[in-house]
């Protein structure tokens, strides 16, 4: 019964790996991390406005104040990675 | 055989002790295998607990009465099905359940996360880890299931009432929903343990926070079920402190759901997230501690028992250590944009969590109001019914309200001329509503005129959001109005499964207001051929029945029913008494539905007298089942709204990929 | 760029004051609920109260009628130890029995606990069990 405690534990200890340093983002990484979101984040709620906008809940006037806005912030955001977006995958918000 | 089941407790301890030190040294001086070798320990001690779990199984399905707990909980003419439900019906088999799920859902978490976000998993670990620690404590040194002792020859039964597929569906559910809570916590925790300051977190949380929570809303509806038709005192909630126990976590459960949202689209509200998942998890601590230490006078409670002090301290410790963390990462959780305008869906969703923290802190007050006039002034003072109905409405109304207009202002500013014309239509038909109710009388309760209204008003709203985005999608797709719909529901499952949910909890505030402002009650003490009239019924108590079973004897009044001048049925209404556990009476009570109202006639034989006259309480109670179709869409709306959407995790995977992707591959 | 302050603060602040507000009218005017007494504990007082005890018979009288008379005494406390006589009138839970803790909310008269019709509600002691409590709805 009690070889279950032998099974568990010692997974790991496999050969002698390249490197036992457990990898994380470094700081350019994590601000790369930050940007992506961002851009995500811009991107959705452009996407979600023009939803809403398609579906009547929001009017044109409204629409065309708070677009504007949006445009900037998902063109900053979207500099800042100088990367481009996930390609062709425009999916739903929400 | 309690050997095996003790070994595995023991071996269950030992991993995630494990699990906790090796996971936490690991997390610090960033050693990989070290890691990986903590994570394998926590998924090991599912396994063992499980063979732990499968022992009590096996014993309560044998009727195996050395064992202590067999024989306190079932009795050998028990049927299996109720033979294992008393597994967690008990203290220790209860504790015995939460670490099987926690060790379950725990290494099933990190499992599934075990490539992605490597840093965040490394402290979660440790976290998940430390809960369990708690309970195999508690199982291998405080309560342990496993206790023996000369077997009597026969177990001391399983209470009858208990004997119902409600009563072995709840507990499970319930547990499911207040274990699952432990992930998201585990892994806020787990995020703010790592420094990072992304969203990551709340993505890989975010199903499990909804399975947790929908477990939770279910188990607590299977609970109030149950009440209804079992127990039969004319009510489903009593704000009883058990009952409240489950609740108080499923608000800021609720509460969360939607601020973490919030962090999701703006980057706002980080600190509040945090504090909210904490404080949803110290609540179902806080509530298993209510249920289990006898603390609290409640119908449900157990007797006194030394885990109350041992749960408190346990509480304790996670309030410390979470506060303590939370403000240790302050600077770290500052949010990047601000609270543009108290007019936008951000300000509705904050007024909504507001709202939602008050009701769950007035709740939380009420409960823990004797201990605290206790402690202060020696004297336990007890809050009553009134004290939950008024927050309720106070709370609970505006909340209603607010479902409706929330999803239908515009994130950041909304100008109020938009909000007007978007309004207009929801406003018109709740007016009428309101209107007409007033006129078939409902206007004799006004919380419940209220609630009507603006139960119409979201409704209202919510079938204007689904008309208005499938017309959309037509104009865009040219798809038939059918296809239109189910397509606009798949691509945007979130949003829809949401709508659902809502339209699920306003079914619930519907049917609450109907059955408890409108409900008409009478009483009388019935001889045969005697009349009963009430809500428009008129029942005549015919006879009373009695057959004998194996289990009991069924009395039982015999009632005929009348509605509008015609008969429309029998009722029969009564009492069990019981073989084992000897003596034991249970009420049954008689429930006729009418499923075109949704409408109960209910009714409660008091006391059956020698001379054959029964005492009588009937209710009617208008739109009551409502509630329980309510249980269905909500469970439906949250399906939808968990459903893996395949775009959405290529784009999360991009995401996450993008940045990852420079790091050397590993297992 | 001109960085206005979040109204967010504001709003908090002023919902946790206007919450506290409404508590404390509520608390003053309702009370601040009803004391939960043992009957050890019940002498002297006045005005209406929850007793919480073990029912100790013998146990006479109807509910129903002209009234149910029962004692009770501390629940984990010794037999023999002191108990307050209690007469009750209403509705009675089936599990209502020698032995079984209760809570019954009523007023001391004369030495005798006069409990409110409805109010009581029997416990099944020690395990995870339910009573069925006659409350009014």
């Amino acid at each position: 019964m009690l070889c279950v405690v032998v099974v568990a534990l010692p997974y790991l200890r496999e050969p002698q790996p390249s490197s036992d340093r457990l990898e994380e983002p470094d700081a350019a990484g994590r601000r790369r991390l930050a940007l992506a979101e961002e851009r995500d984040r811009a991107l959705a709620a452009l996407k979600e406005l023009e939803f809403d906008h398609r579906t009547g809940t929001i009017s044109d006037d409204d629409y065309r104040e708070l677009v504007g806005p949006l445009r900037r912030d998902a063109a900053q955001a979207l500099k800042a990675l100088e990367l481009p977006p996930a390609v062709g995958d425009q999916s739903p918000t929400d | 055989m309690p050997e095996l089941g003790r070994a595995a407790l023991i071996v269950s301890l030992g991993l995630v002790v494990f699990a906790l030190v090796a996971g936490a040294a690991a997390a610090l001086t960033r050693r990989r295998r070290l890691a990986l070798s903590a994570r394998n320990a926590l998924i090991a001690s599912f396994g063992s607990t499980l063979v732990a779990s499968a022992v009590l199984a096996t014993a309560l399905v044998r009727h195996d009465f050395a064992f202590e707990y067999v024989a306190s909980h079932t009795s050998r003419a028990l049927p299996t099905r109720y033979a294992l439900s008393a597994f967690w019906g008990g203290q220790e088999g209860s504790l015995l359940l939460w670490l099987l799920v926690l060790t379950g859902l725990g290494g099933l978490a990190v499992w599934v996360n075990r490539k992605k976000a490597r840093d965040l998993v490394v402290w979660v670990v440790p976290v998940i880890a430390g809960v369990a620690t708690f309970f195999a404590f508690m199982l291998v040194v405080v309560a342990s299931p496993f206790a023996t002792s000369a077997p009597p020859p026969d177990g001391a039964g399983l209470n009858p009432s208990l004997q119902n597929p409600y009563m072995v569906a709840h507990p499970p559910l319930l547990y499911l929903g207040y274990v699952g809570l432990t992930i998201p916590f585990a892994f806020a925790m787990g995020a703010l343990l790592s420094g990072r300051t992304d969203e990551r977190w709340i993505v890989a949380t975010r199903r499990w926070t909804l399975i947790a929570w929908t477990a939770l809303g279910l188990g607590q509806l299977l609970g109030a079920h149950w009440a209804y038709e079992e127990v039969g005192w004319g009510g489903y909630y009593a704000w009883d402190p058990v009952e409240n126990a489950a609740l108080m976590p499923w608000l800021a459960a609720t509460a969360y759901l939607h601020s973490v949202m919030i962090q999701e689209k703006r980057g706002m509200l980080k600190v509040w997230n945090v504090v909210l998942v904490s404080l949803a998890f110290c609540l179902s601590l806080y509530g298993t501690f209510l249920t289990r230490s006898g603390v609290i006078n409640s119908i449900h409670s157990f007797a006194q028992s030394p885990l109350g002090g041992w749960f408190l301290g346990f509480i304790v410790v996670v309030t410390v250590f979470s506060v303590g963390l939370i403000f240790y990462r302050l600077p770290l959780l500052k949010a990047r944009t601000r609270l543009e305008s108290l007019v936008s869906r951000e300000a509705t969703f904050l007024y909504n969590n507001l709202l939602l923290v008050a009701l769950c802190l007035t709740i939380l007050w009420g409960v823990t109001w004797p201990i605290l006039s206790e402690a202060l002034n020696g004297e336990a003072r007890v809050v009553g019914r009134p004290y939950y109905d008024f927050f309720l409405r106070a709370f609970g109304l505006p909340l209603l309200l607010l479902m409706g207009i929330g999803p239908l202002v515009a994130w950041r500013r909304a100008s109020l001329r938009g909000l007007a014309k978007t309004f207009a239509w929801p406003v018109a038909a709740s007016l009428v509503t309101g209107v007409v109710l007033i006129a078939l009388g409902a206007g004799s309760s006004t919380p419940g005129l209220i609630a009507y209204t603006f139960s119409a008003f979201v409704l209202a709203t919510i079938v204007l959001e689904f008309v208005r985005g499938t017309r959309a999608r037509r104009a865009l797709a040219g798809e038939p109005w059918p296809v239109a719909f189910s397509s606009l529901i798949g691509r945007n499952r979130r949003r829809y499964g949401g709508y659902i949910v809502h339209a699920a909890i306003v079914l619930l505030a519907i049917g609450v207001a109907g059955s408890s402002a409108y409900q008409h009650v009478n009483e009388a003490r019935l001889k045969p051929g005697q009349t009963l009239a009430v809500g428009g019924y008129l029942l005549t108590y015919q006879a009373l029945a009695q057959t004998k079973n194996a289990n009991a004897t069924e009395v039982r009044a015999v009632l005929d029913v009348r509605h509008g001048g015609t008969t429309i049925g029998t009722m029969r209404a009564g009492k069990n008494v019981y073989t084992a556990p000897a003596g034991d009476v249970s009420n049954e009570v008689g429930i006729r539905t009418n499923y075109l109202t949704g409408e109960d006639l209910f009714v409660i034989a008091e006391q059956v007298y020698g001379d054959g006259s029964v005492d009588f309480r009937v209710f009617v109670k208008p739109l009551v089942n409502l509630i329980w179709l309510a249980g269905l869409v909500f469970l439906l709306g949250s399906v939808i709204a968990l459903w893996p959407d395949a775009r959405e995790e290529r784009r999360l995977a991009l995401r996450y990929g993008e940045v990852e992707a420079g790091a050397p591959a590993s297992s | 760029m001109a960085r206005r302050s979040s109204p967010a603060r504001l709003i908090i602040a002023l919902s946790v004051a206007a919450v506290l507000a409404v508590f404390l009218l509520y608390t003053s005017i309702a009370g601040g609920g009803t004391p939960s007494l043992k009957p050890t504990q019940l002498a002297g007082h006045a005005g209406r109260v929850s007793l919480v005890g073990l029912v100790v018979g013998p146990v006479t009288g109807d509910a129903h009628g002209s009234g149910l008379h029962f004692r009770l005494r501390d629940i984990g406390s010794k037999p023999g130890s002191t108990v307050v006589p209690v007469v009750y009138t209403g509705d009675l839970s089936d599990q209502f029995k020698v032995g079984r803790h209760i809570v019954v909310d009523g007023t001391l008269r004369n030495g005798t606990f006069v409990g409110v019709p409805g109010s009581l509600l029997t416990k099944c002691p020690s395990k995870y069990t339910a009573s069925s409590p006659t409350k009014q709805q």
